[in-house]
């Protein structure tokens, strides 16, 4: 186990390139990719379930036992549906957008260590499709790049919704980046990788004890679901397609099968946060197994999928039980809550880490600097009152 | 770099996968020519009159450029983190202490200046005087140039 701690990548590859390996890639890319779409198709099953239980309601039953085949069928419906480009729209970036939507959303999952390193026939591989030295930096990378599909696809309809649901939606991803950037670093800091199959290992020595939501304190943790929630645009984040006001966002122009490209995307995000939340903070697949042929490779897998799994039930809850925030509320949030906390957070956890009396220290001037905040915020919504306050221009159209 | 094949694998797959969408959509959708109306924007029905808004609040492009100095600080803070525990310690700290105040301070700053304030205003502004109830409601009976008078 700590040999393979310090090994860097994936075990697969320690040999070489051959035929073999390649195969085995291959196989492990289209089990992923199954799994995934499979998991899309479920997860939108359980979440118009979940929600109909919670308003109750019955919710898709007709299709399939207990309705389990209805996004399959309502997919098949998409494929017949007229695929329009309006007349306003920018077509090359109209059809560009939805690939930068949903590549990213595929890609992201590649980090995910779904269970502990295996060996079949004589290989031993990572149950992970990829384990880059600089995983989590890819992940933010693919986070960052879904950014482009919302705002082009906004940008590009031509029309007056989408646009503003474009710039909202950019706004809110680019402020909750930097939020989940930061609360992220705490972990990085903590294990000393950017590896999410070693930041697993890391936190596989103790059950519970060792999970960075445990050590690190709550509070990254909580910060990073936040951030996620809003990253992903889940409700109670769901500025971008307030359907309330904005129609249907930035994906108003959309139709046919680019629009159950965007919806697959988003769901996809989802599963894939939530499995990124279970590997950075609640150690993956990590939890008692049985040493036991075959169930102490089973077992982790099971783990992690339940863990994903509550998460995404979690995600579904708050669409439930939550009503959507206004958007300075969201900005507020993310800008002079989250933000400031996770950084001041990191510094506490840096000096802890080097000597418990620099914690003390650092702790004071964290206090002092929270307070100038605090001044900071109220002279600026002094600040915007008097400006609102004064006498406005003539508005010329 | 052979850590990167599978997800090049992955990202070929999910382009053919989006590809062969849009194929299969364009083999089995409806290939009638749409109307005019069909390809116009979306405005609940209404004909759209004006063109989509050029300009946005400056506050949009202020979090932008914000957010690319917490952006840039998470840049340097990763490459800190990874080293921290095994090389840096009590010197990696202060170093660490001293960027993250100087980025804090520029924040107050910011906040201070109102550059993240979005909320409504929580002092209304003051009503305009020249319009009261007065002067907007036509009281019906009462005083010279109400309706009961000119009617009489």
């Amino acid at each position: 186990m700590t040999g393979h701690l310090l090994a860097a990548g994936d075990p697969l590859f320690d040999h070489g390139l051959n035929f073999l390996v390649i195969l085995i890639v291959i196989i492990k890319v289209l089990v992923v990719f199954g799994a995934l779409m499979t998991a899309v198709m479920l997860m939108i099953w359980f979440e118009r379930k979940v929600i109909s239980d919670m308003q109750a309601r019955i919710g898709p039953n007709r299709a399939g036992p207990y309705g389990l085949l209805q996004s399959l069928a309502d997919g098949i419906k998409l494929f017949f549906k007229e695929d329009l480009i309006p007349d306003r729209a920018d077509r090359f970036v109209f059809k560009l957008a939805p690939y930068l939507s949903i590549l990213p959303a595929f890609l992201a999952f590649a980090i995910v260590p779904v269970g502990h390193p295996v060996t079949i026939g004589g290989h031993h591989f990572d149950l992970q499709l990829a384990d880059p030295p600089v995983g989590i930096l890819f992940l933010l990378a693919m986070s960052s790049i879904s950014v482009y599909g919302v705002m082009l696809a906004g940008w590009s309809s031509g029309s007056k919704y989408p646009l503003l649901g474009a710039v909202r939606a950019s706004a809110q991803m680019i402020s909750y980046e930097a939020a989940l950037g930061l609360s992220v670093v705490t972990v990085v800091l903590a294990s000393g990788t950017l590896s999410t199959a070693r930041l697993v290992a890391d936190q596989s020595h103790i059950f519970l004890a060792s999970w960075n939501m445990v050590r690190l304190g709550v509070v990254p943790f909580a910060i990073f679901f936040i951030a996620v929630t809003a990253e992903t645009n889940r409700p109670p984040f769901d500025m971008v397609e307030a359907d309330t006001e904005l129609v249907g966002g930035f994906v108003t122009e959309y139709s046919s099968i680019r629009f159950a490209l965007f919806f697959m995307a988003e769901f996809m995000n989802t599963i894939t946060m939530s499995a990124v939340v279970v590997t950075l903070f609640l150690g993956g697949p990590d939890g008692p197994t049985p040493h036991i042929y075959l169930l102490q490779e089973i077992v982790p897998v099971l783990w992690f999928v339940g863990k994903t799994l509550a998460f995404l039930f979690v995600a579904v809850w708050l669409r439930g039980a939550l009503p959507r925030l206004r958007y300075d509320q969201l900005m507020d949030l993310g800008w002079k809550v989250l933000i400031p906390v996770s950084l001041g957070w990191l510094l506490l956890v840096a000096s802890v880490m080097a000597w418990h009396w620099w914690a003390l220290a650092v702790l004071a001037g964290l206090v002092l600097v929270g307070v100038g905040l605090g001044r900071g915020f109220r002279v600026g919504a002094l600040r915007q009152d008097d400006a609102a306050a004064a006498p406005q221009p003539e508005v010329t159209r | 770099m052979e850590d990167y094949l599978p997800i090049f694998v992955l990202l070929v797959l999910g382009i053919l996968f989006a590809s062969l969408s849009f194929v299969g959509s364009a083999l089995l959708a409806p290939r009638k020519k749409p109307t005019s109306a069909k390809l116009a924007p979306y405005e609940c029905g209404i004909i759209p009159d004006r063109e989509p808004p050029q300009r946005f609040p400056v506050r949009f492009y202020l979090v932008a450029m914000i957010f690319i100095i917490f952006d840039i600080e998470i840049v340097f803070l990763y490459p800190f983190a990874v080293i921290y525990r095994q090389f840096l310690g009590a010197f990696g700290l202060v170093e660490v202490l001293v960027f993250a105040g100087v980025v804090l301070v520029s924040f107050v700053y910011l906040v201070s200046n109102g550059a993240l304030s979005w909320g409504p205003a929580r002092h209304l502004r003051p009503a305009q005087p020249e319009r009261t109830s007065a002067s907007t409601i036509s009281r019906v009976g009462s005083g010279p140039g109400s309706g009961a008078d000119r009617a009489a």
